[in-house]
């Protein structure tokens, strides 16, 4: 089922409680669209010779939910680098709406950070800030005026439900809550498309869990989602775009995909 | 909205310095301790430099000896010539009858002044030349003069003269010298404390990156810090040297009474000044090549 603009907004401000609700919530990304990510012909080769990625293709459409799976090592983490441009490729370009990141020039890359929101395995939150001041210094970074700041805040702490604990410290919270105030760092500037690297990798599958409907939520607000994970359970549970990497190979990219190939048995390839 | 950055740069600097005040301290005394070194070099150089300039006020002044019996006309006629040479400050014409008033008038001549019978004393031309390196030119000048005691026609002292030129020199090459070895070490010295609180704040600065902030806002902080850790440190250092400055002039000039040191209150404006923008300057550049490494996307 597809679903209009309109909506999906209609939808989002409902919250979503159980994974039967967030399924219905699936926006189905237009393929013939203009792609947001686009990948062609992209190979890294890092100084000491190690090939991370070899020739990968791969085309993002907006609004898409989309998993990277893998090994690790496998060069899932190479591919995220590349895309918020920490690394350029060796070989092949990358164009992220239109614009080729290989090419943007050092100063235009603050500007391009902007439009993307970063989510880590290790939230990176400011231990010496306050939960209010964390979400806050992706805005303060962009120089928004005090009045904007206190209102998107506030926004995006209600949608990791997390208001009330503005004043806490990262250190007094935990994993999960840690992870929904990164979350809420990486919405506050309404970023076109989110970027999470392994999001879960360090929580219980029940806080794993609610991460995710956040994520599915961000999604059907139509933000386009890129997530590195492990979490085989969620990946299964979900059937979304699962674009698996092999020794730096795309080996598979199914649009309503499974962590491990049907046909290639995860047994077998553990041999 | 850089208004608002500056805003942010300011206030995360100022809580910076006093969540990482141990840091902060020790950048604090590494550039007071450099800062009191260049301000005793700075206080050194002036107190020379008044005793130079002193010396050079004395040997740039000679006397031209008239001879006894020249014609008056003569003397004026030389003293115009004189004054109309652009490398000519004053020339003062000195009577016979003047030069032993002043005579008798000096206290070191108390003894003389008595024995003086009539007035053994020259008529002179008190010249004071601009430039030193133009004292010979104008002694020889007077020594070719008709009118001059040819017994006793000036009282220039060329050797002195260039060993003055010379250590004047020399001390001023010392001087700078020795600023630029303080200015590289204690760059280096800044650097380093200051890379070790960057250090401290690595995390910050990538989160900060990956946000999207640019360069300047990273670096911005980090600056303002250094500015405000050198201001500081000037300030210590600054008043340090200021209470001791009149006691150790005091100090050396009993020991070495025959250098004419001395006390120069106004100087301290100057030696604020200098200090001030130096320590500014110090904690800048430090900070801005300290954080460089970390900042670059």
């Amino acid at each position: 089922m597809r679903y209009t603009a309109r909506d999906l907004a209609a939808r989002a401000r409902e919250r979503l409680t159980s994974l039967q609700e967030f399924q219905l919530m699936v926006l189905t990304p237009d393929f013939d669209s203009r792609p947001i990510i686009s990948f062609q012909h992209v190979w890294k080769t890092y100084p000491t010779g190690t090939e991370a990625l070899r020739d990968v293709n791969l085309v993002v459409p907006e609004g898409d939910f989309l998993f990277l799976v893998g090994p690790s090592g496998a060069g899932k983490s190479t591919l995220v680098r590349l895309l918020i441009r920490e690394e350029k490729p060796t070989k092949g370009k990358i164009f992220v709406e239109g614009v080729e990141l290989g090419r943007m020039k050092r100063r235009k890359l603050p500007h391009y950070r902007r439009k993307i929101g970063l989510v880590f395995q290790d939230f990176k939150l400011l231990p010496n800030l306050t939960v209010y001041e964390n979400v806050a210094f992706a805005l303060r970074v962009h120089g928004e005026p005090d009045r904007l700041v206190q209102s998107r805040v506030a926004e995006a702490m209600d949608t990791v439900g997390l208001s009330g604990k503005e004043q806490t410290y990262p250190a007094n919270l935990s994993g999960g809550e840690q992870q929904r105030v990164a979350i809420a760092r990486a919405l506050v500037h309404a970023p076109r498309f989110i970027i999470a690297d392994e999001p879960t990798g360090n929580l219980d599958p029940a806080t794993a869990w609610e991460i995710m409907q956040l994520f599915l939520r961000i999604n059907a607000r139509g933000a386009t989602v890129v997530m590195a994970t492990h979490n085989r359970e969620i990946v299964d549970l979900l059937r979304r775009r699962v674009v698996a990497i092999d020794a730096g190979q795309i080996a598979r990219d199914d649009r309503s995909g499974r962590y491990h190939d049907e046909v290639t048995k995860p047994q077998i390839r553990a041999q | 909205m850089k208004l608002r950055n500056l805003k942010f740069a300011l206030s995360s600097a100022w809580q910076s310095f006093w969540r990482n005040l141990a840091v902060s301290l020790a950048a604090v005394l590494s550039i007071t301790l450099i800062l009191i070194l260049g301000g005793v070099n700075l206080l050194v150089g002036h107190t020379f430099s008044q005793v130079v300039d002193g010396f050079r006020l004395k040997v740039s002044e000679i006397s031209i000896n008239v001879a006894d019996g020249t014609p008056l006309q003569t003397v004026y006629d030389f003293r115009d010539q004189l004054t109309a040479d652009p490398r000519v400050a004053t020339v003062t014409f000195i009577t016979k009858e003047q030069a032993l008033v002043d005579f008798k008038a000096d206290p070191n001549n108390a003894v003389f002044a008595t024995q003086i019978s009539g007035n053994p004393l020259d008529a002179k031309l008190q010249v004071r030349v601009i430039d030193l390196k133009d004292v010979a030119a104008i002694d020889l000048l007077g020594r070719r003069w008709s009118g001059v005691d040819p017994v006793d026609p000036t009282n220039y002292q060329g050797d002195f003269v260039n060993r003055m030129l010379e250590l004047s020199s020399w001390l001023g090459l010392a001087g700078v010298g020795l600023m630029a070895i303080l200015v590289v070490v204690s760059v280096v010295i800044v650097m380093n404390t200051i890379r070790t609180a960057v250090y401290h704040r690595r995390k910050e600065i990538e989160v900060m990156k990956l946000v999207g902030a640019t360069e300047w806002f990273v670096r911005g902080p980090f600056v303002i810090e250094g500015v405000m850790t050198g201001l500081i440190a000037a300030s210590i250092a600054l008043s340090l040297l200021v209470i001791a400055y009149q006691p150790m002039v005091d100090r050396f000039h009993t020991d070495l009474v025959f250098i004419p040191l001395s006390y120069d209150p106004s100087y301290i404006t100057f030696l604020a000044r200098d200090l001030l923008i130096g320590g500014a300057l110090l904690g800048a550049l430090g900070s801005y090549i300290g954080v460089r490494r970390f900042v670059r996307i």
